[in-house]
C-alpha cells in the first residue's frame, strides 16, 4: 500500500479569456491504507484535484509523490498513469461497451499478460466478493445501474491496486442503492485495506467510508479532519453546509447579566464563547438539525430556551417535518426546525436549542470555544 | 396576427403541393440514372433514333455484351487496385488519426503545436486538388520505375486518399468518450491495446463510413489512372468508359451500357450502406471538428 | 506519446510530406523552362510565368474555373438550403432518408459516367430538348457555346445534394423546442425556415461554401468527357489546361499553372482547416 503527498500543487486552466485558477496551493498526505475523502461544491476542484493524483491531468506547479517518489512534478508527468498502479471508478463507470462485464475485469490482468488460468481465477474470485458472478458474461449495456458499477469495483480492485480512486461513485444509483453500495465499499477498504481516495459532493459518501477528509472550496483546502470533527467544528459556514444539513440565522452580540449572548429578534442565544467577540458584532450563528427543537413545553431536558416563534410553513421531506419558523416579533426572519409531527400554521410555541452545539461565525469563520462554562 | 402575404391554402392543399413538388424533383433527380438504364437495352439504332427519355421494346443486350466484352478487365483491375487503396487509407488512417488525438491532448505545448501541423497536412492532402501534383507524381513515378506498375498506382493513390481516411477518421475517433481510454490507461494498456481493443472497436460505424466513402471516391476517380496507367492491361474501369465517347461525341448504346457497367458496384454500396457514405460526407465537411 | 507508438503516424506522416513534396517540386520547376523545345531545364525566373499567365487560354481556363466555382457556391448554397428546408419538413424519418438517398446518389456515379449520359441527354434531337419542347419551354444549345453552362448544370445536380447535407444538419442541431414554441405561436413553415432555421445555419453555409468551391474548383473529367478531350475553348479549366499542357509536354508551364492551384485552393483550405481545427481543440 502506497502513502500520497500533494506539495504545493497549483493547477491553472488557461484560455482566451481568463485564467482560472482550480487548485491554489494544495498541501496534503494521505497515509497508506488510509481511506480519505474530498468534499466540496462543484467545480471546486476536487475532480481536478483527483484527475492530478491519478495522473490523468497534470499541476501546473507543485509535486505529488507516491512513497516519496514524485510522479508528478511542475507541468510534466514523471510516472503516466498506466504505471502507477492505481484503480480507479469512475462516476459514469466507463465500462468497456464492446466487452462482457468479465472481458471488462479482465482488460488490466490481460494486459499485465498474465495467464488464462490465473486470469480466470482472479476475475472470478473479485467477482464473488462483489456479487456479479452471474452476470459475467453480459455486456454492460444489459447490466442495471448497481450492477455496471460493482463490475467497475470489480476492474478496479481485480489488479490489486496500490490505489483505488473513487470519482462521485453513487451519483449515477438510485437513492435506494446508495447505502448498500457505500457498505460495499466500505467492507472492501477495509478488507482489502488500500489507500482509497474518495471524493463526492455528497457529505454522506465521505462519512460513510471516510476516515479523514479535506473540503476544497475555490481551489483551497478550508479544513481537514475527520468526518465528525468537521461536522461538530466546521472552520465557517461555508464548509458547515457542505458536510451537512445547517440551520443558520444572523444576530447581534449583546450583553445580558455580564454575559455575551446572541440575539436574533426576540430568540436569545447564549454560546459558549471567547471573549474575542465584542458587543453590537454582527455574526451568523448555525445549529445542526438534531440540536434544534421546537415544542409546546416550556423546558426541554437537555436543550437551552431561546424564546417564542410562530409558526409559518409545515413541509415534509424524507421522513421528518420541516416547520420554518420565526421569532415572535420579527417575522422577516425564519429558521427551521425539524419535528416528527406537524404543526399548525400560526402556532406559537418555544423554540429550543442545545447550548454546547450552537456554532457562532463571525464574518463567515469560525469561532471557537472554550470549555464549557457553569 | 400578421396578415398573410401568401395564398391562403388549406392544410391539404399545402401537402398536395409540397408531395407534388417532391415529386417534381425526385424524377428531374433521377432522369440521369433512369437513362442510363433504358438505354443500355436499345438496340443500336433504336438508341440513335429514339428520344433518351423513352424505353423501347424489346429489349437488346446487345450494348451490355459489347460494353462488357471492353471493361470485364479493367472492372476486375479496378476492384483489385480499390480495394486495397480504402482498405488501406482507413486503417492507416485511423491509425494516425490514434495518434494525432493523443498529441492533441498531451499536457505538453510542444506535442500540442505539432499535433495541429499534421493535422493542417492531413487537411490538405484531403483538399488540394489532386491534379495539381499528377505531373511530379508522374515523373517520381517513372524515375522510380514505378509508372504503371501496381505497386506505384497502390503508392500513388495511397498519397491522395490516406489523408482524407485520416481526416474522417480523426473525426470520428475524436468522439470516443475520452474517459475511455484514461480508464484503458489506467489499467494498464498499451496504445496498441487501446487502439485495437477499444477505439477501433468503438468507432467502428466511423470505421465503415470512413471505407465507404474513400472505397466511392477512388473508385471513380478518373483523373489518376488517366494519368498513371500506361498499360492498356491495366486500365481501370472509370477511365475505360471514355473509350466509348467516340471522340467528337458519337454515343451509341454501349456507352450507357458503359457507363452502368462502371458504376453499378458503388450504386449497390450506396443502396444498401448508403447512411454510412452520408456520415462519411458529414464528417468531410466537418473538417476535423468532431 | 512519444514512444513506440510513434510508429501509427509514419504512414500519415510519409505521405503528407510526399505531397508537400510534389507541390514544391512544382513550385520549382514552374521558375524554369522546361518543355518539349527545351528538354533541359534552366532557371528563368518569372518568365515561364509572364509567358503562361498571359496567353489567352490560360487567361479563359482561370475565367472559367472562377466561373465555374463562383456560380456553383451560390447555386449550389440556394439550392442546397430549399431541399434542406423541404426535407427537413419531412415528418416520417424513413421518407427523409429515402428522399435525401434520391439527392444524394450522384455521387456515387462517377463523374465520367455522368458525362457520358448527359452528352446524350443534352443531344439537341433525342435529348431532353425533346420534352422542353413539348412543353413550350426554351431548348438551348446544350453543347455549343452554353458547354460551361451545361456543365455547371450537371455539377449542380451532382453537388446540390452535398450542400443540402450540410444545411440538413445545421437544422438538426437547432434546438427543438425554439421551433415547437415558434410553431405554438402559430408561426407557419415558410416564417420558421426564414426566421429560425436559416439564421440558425452559418455552420452548415460555411461548410457548404467551403466544399462547393473545392469540389468545383477540382473538375476535370466533366469537361474532359463532355468535350471529349483535353481542349475545347468554350469549357477550359485551369485543370483541364494543366494537363494540356502536361499533355503537350510544356511541363514549365504546367508547373505554373499546378502552382496558381494549389495557392488559390490553399486560400480556402487553410482558414477553413484553422477554423475547424480551433474548434476541436478548445471544444465546441
Amino acid at each position: 500500500m502506497v502513502n500520497i503527498s500533494v506539495k504545493n500543487v497549483t493547477k491553472i486552466f488557461k484560455s482566451k479569456n481568463n485564467n482560472v485558477i482550480a487548485l491554489d496551493n494544495i498541501n496534503l498526505k494521505i497515509e497508506s491504507g488510509e481511506a480519505f475523502g474530498i468534499v466540496g461544491p462543484s467545480g471546486a476542484g476536487k475532480t481536478t484535484l483527483m484527475r492530478i493524483i491519478a495522473g490523468l491531468d497534470v499541476p501546473t506547479s507543485g509535486e505529488v509523490l507516491f512513497d516519496e517518489k514524485v510522479v508528478s512534478k511542475d507541468g510534466k508527468i514523471l510516472v503516466p498513469p498506466e504505471k502507477r498502479n492505481i484503480g480507479m471508478v469512475f462516476q459514469n463507470w466507463a465500462l468497456y461497451p464492446n466487452l462482457t462485464a468479465f472481458e471488462n475485469i479482465a482488460f488490466p490482468l490481460r494486459n499485465q499478460k498474465l495467464p488464462e488460468d490465473e486470469i480466470r481465477r482472479k476475475v472470478q474470485e473479485i467477482a464473488e466478493i462483489l456479487g456479479i458472478s452471474h452476470v459475467l458474461s453480459h455486456y454492460p449495456r444489459e447490466l442495471s445501474g448497481g450492477q455496471q458499477q460493482r463490475v467497475a469495483i470489480a476492474r478496479a480492485l481485480v489488479k490489486s491496486p496500490s490505489i483505488l480512486v473513487l470519482d462521485e461513485p453513487f451519483s449515477n444509483l438510485d437513492t435506494a442503492l446508495r447505502d448498500s453500495a457505500r457498505a460495499l465499499v466500505k467492507k472492501l477498504q477495509e478488507k482489502f485495506k488500500v489507500t482509497t481516495l474518495i471524493v463526492s459532493h455528497d457529505p454522506a459518501d465521505i462519512f460513510s467510508i471516510a476516515s479523514r477528509a479535506a473540503v476544497l472550496v475555490n481551489g483551497k483546502i478550508e479544513q481537514l479532519g475527520s468526518p465528525i470533527e468537521i461536522y461538530n467544528n466546521p472552520v465557517s459556514l461555508q464548509v458547515a453546509k457542505l458536510v451537512g444539513e445547517i440551520v443558520t440565522g444572523k444576530g447581534v452580540v449583546t450583553s445580558v447579566d455580564g454575559k455575551k449572548v446572541i440575539k436574533c429578534g426576540n430568540l436569545i442565544f447564549q454560546p459558549v464563547l471567547e471573549n474575542s467577540i465584542n458587543e453590537s458584532e454582527e455574526v451568523e450563528f448555525g445549529l445542526r438539525p438534531e440540536d434544534v427543537k421546537i415544542a409546546k413545553d416550556s423546558k426541554l431536558e437537555g436543550f437551552e430556551l431561546a424564546g417564542k416563534v410562530v409558526v409559518k410553513v409545515s413541509s415534509y421531506s424524507g421522513g421528518v417535518f420541516k416547520i420554518v419558523v420565526s421569532p415572535l416579533e420579527n417575522e422577516e426572519i425564519e429558521l427551521y426546525a425539524l419535528s416528527d409531527m406537524p404543526m399548525k400554521e400560526g402556532e406559537v410555541v418555544n423554540l429550543f436549542y442545545r447550548k454546547e452545539k450552537i456554532k457562532v461565525f463571525l464574518k463567515n469563520y469560525y469561532l471557537k470555544k472554550t470549555e464549557l462554562q457553569s | 396576427m400578421e396578415s398573410n402575404k401568401y395564398i391562403r391554402l388549406g392544410p391539404i392543399a399545402k401537402a398536395v403541393l409540397k408531395e407534388i413538388v417532391i415529386i417534381i424533383l425526385i424524377i428531374i433527380w433521377l432522369v440521369p440514372i433512369y437513362a442510363m438504364i433504358i438505354n443500355g437495352f436499345k438496340s443500336n439504332t433504336a438508341v440513335v433514333t429514339s428520344k433518351a427519355l423513352i424505353p423501347t421494346l424489346p429489349l437488346t443486350f446487345s450494348a451490355y455484351q459489347e460494353a462488357w466484352t471492353v471493361l470485364n478487365g479493367p472492372l476486375l483491375n479496378s476492384l483489385s487496385l480499390i480495394v486495397p487503396v480504402s482498405i488501406l487509407s482507413t486503417f492507416l488512417g485511423a491509425l494516425g488519426a490514434y495518434y494525432l488525438n493523443g498529441l492533441t491532448r498531451s499536457f505538453n505545448s510542444r506535442y500540442r503545436v505539432l499535433g495541429n501541423i499534421i493535422f493542417v497536412l492531413v487537411a490538405l492532402g484531403t483538399f488540394i486538388p489532386y491534379q495539381a501534383t499528377l505531373m511530379p507524381l508522374a515523373i517520381l513515378m517513372a524515375s522510380l520505375n514505378l509508372l504503371g506498375s501496381y505497386g506505384g498506382l497502390l503508392l500513388s493513390y495511397l498519397t491522395f486518399y490516406l489523408p482524407t481516411g485520416a481526416l474522417l477518421m480523426s473525426v470520428f475517433i475524436a468522439v470516443v468518450p475520452s474517459y475511455l481510454i484514461e480508464a484503458a490507461k489506467l489499467d494498464g494498456a498499451s496504445d496498441f491495446s487501446i487502439f485495437f481493443k477499444v477505439v477501433l472497436p468503438v468507432s467502428l460505424p466511423g470505421f465503415i463510413s470512413t471505407l465507404i466513402f474513400i472505397f466511392i471516391e477512388s473508385w471513380n476517380n478518373f483523373f489518376l489512372p488517366l494519368v498513371l496507367v500506361t498499360n492498356p492491361s491495366s486500365e481501370l474501369v472509370s477511365v475505360g468508359v471514355r473509350y466509348f465517347t467516340g471522340g467528337f461525341g458519337t454515343l451509341y448504346n454501349a456507352s450507357f451500357a458503359a457507363a452502368v457497367i462502371a458504376s453499378f458496384i458503388p450504386l449497390i454500396i450506396f443502396i444498401f450502406l448508403g447512411r454510412y457514405f452520408i456520415r462519411g460526407i458529414l464528417a468531410l465537411g466537418s473538417g476535423g471538428k468532431a | 506519446m512519444a514512444n513506440k507508438s510513434v510508429l501509427f503516424v509514419i504512414p500519415v506522416l510519409f505521405f503528407s510530406g510526399l505531397l508537400i513534396y510534389l507541390i514544391l517540386w512544382n513550385l520549382y520547376y514552374s521558375f524554369t523552362d522546361w518543355s518539349v523545345i527545351n528538354p533541359v531545364p534552366k532557371f528563368v525566373g518569372f518568365e515561364t510565368y509572364l509567358t503562361t499567365i498571359t496567353s489567352s487560354t490560360f487567361i479563359d481556363s482561370l475565367l472559367h474555373s472562377l466561373e465555374i466555382s463562383v456560380i456553383m457556391v451560390i447555386a449550389g448554397n440556394i439550392i442546397g438550403l430549399l431541399l434542406a428546408g423541404l426535407l427537413f419538413s419531412i415528418k416520417s424519418n424513413s421518407y427523409r432518408i429515402a428522399i435525401m438517398s434520391i439527392f444524394v446518389y450522384p455521387l456515387t456515379i462517377s463523374m465520367a459516367a455522368n458525362g457520358l449520359i448527359f452528352l446524350w441527354l443534352f443531344n439537341p434531337i433525342i435529348g431532353i430538348n425533346w420534352i422542353l419542347g413539348l412543353l413550350h419551354l426554351p431548348q438551348p444549345a446544350w453543347l455549343a457555346q452554353d458547354t460551361i453552362y451545361s456543365i455547371i448544370l450537371i455539377m449542380l445536380w451532382a453537388y446540390s445534394g452535398l450542400s443540402m447535407l450540410f444545411y440538413l444538419a445545421s437544422f438538426m442541431n437547432i434546438d427543438k423546442s425554439i421551433i415547437e414554441a415558434a410553431y405554438i405561436d402559430g408561426a407557419n413553415y415558410f416564417r420558421i425556415f426564414r426566421k429560425i432555421l436559416i439564421p440558425n445555419s452559418m455552420n452548415g453555409f460555411i461548410i457548404s461554401t467551403a466544399l462547393l468551391f473545392l469540389f468545383s474548383f477540382r473538375v476535370f473529367t466533366l469537361p474532359y468527357i463532355i468535350t471529349g478531350g483535353p481542349i475545347n475553348y468554350y469549357a477550359e479549366t485551369l485543370l483541364t489546361y494543366q494537363y494540356y499542357l502536361f499533355d503537350s509536354s510544356y511541363f514549365a508551364q504546367s508547373s505554373v499553372v499546378d502552382t496558381i492551384v494549389v495557392a488559390i485552393a490553399l486560400a480556402v483550405v487553410v482558414p477553413y482547416a484553422l477554423l475547424g481545427m480551433k474548434r476541436w481543440v478548445y471544444g465546441e
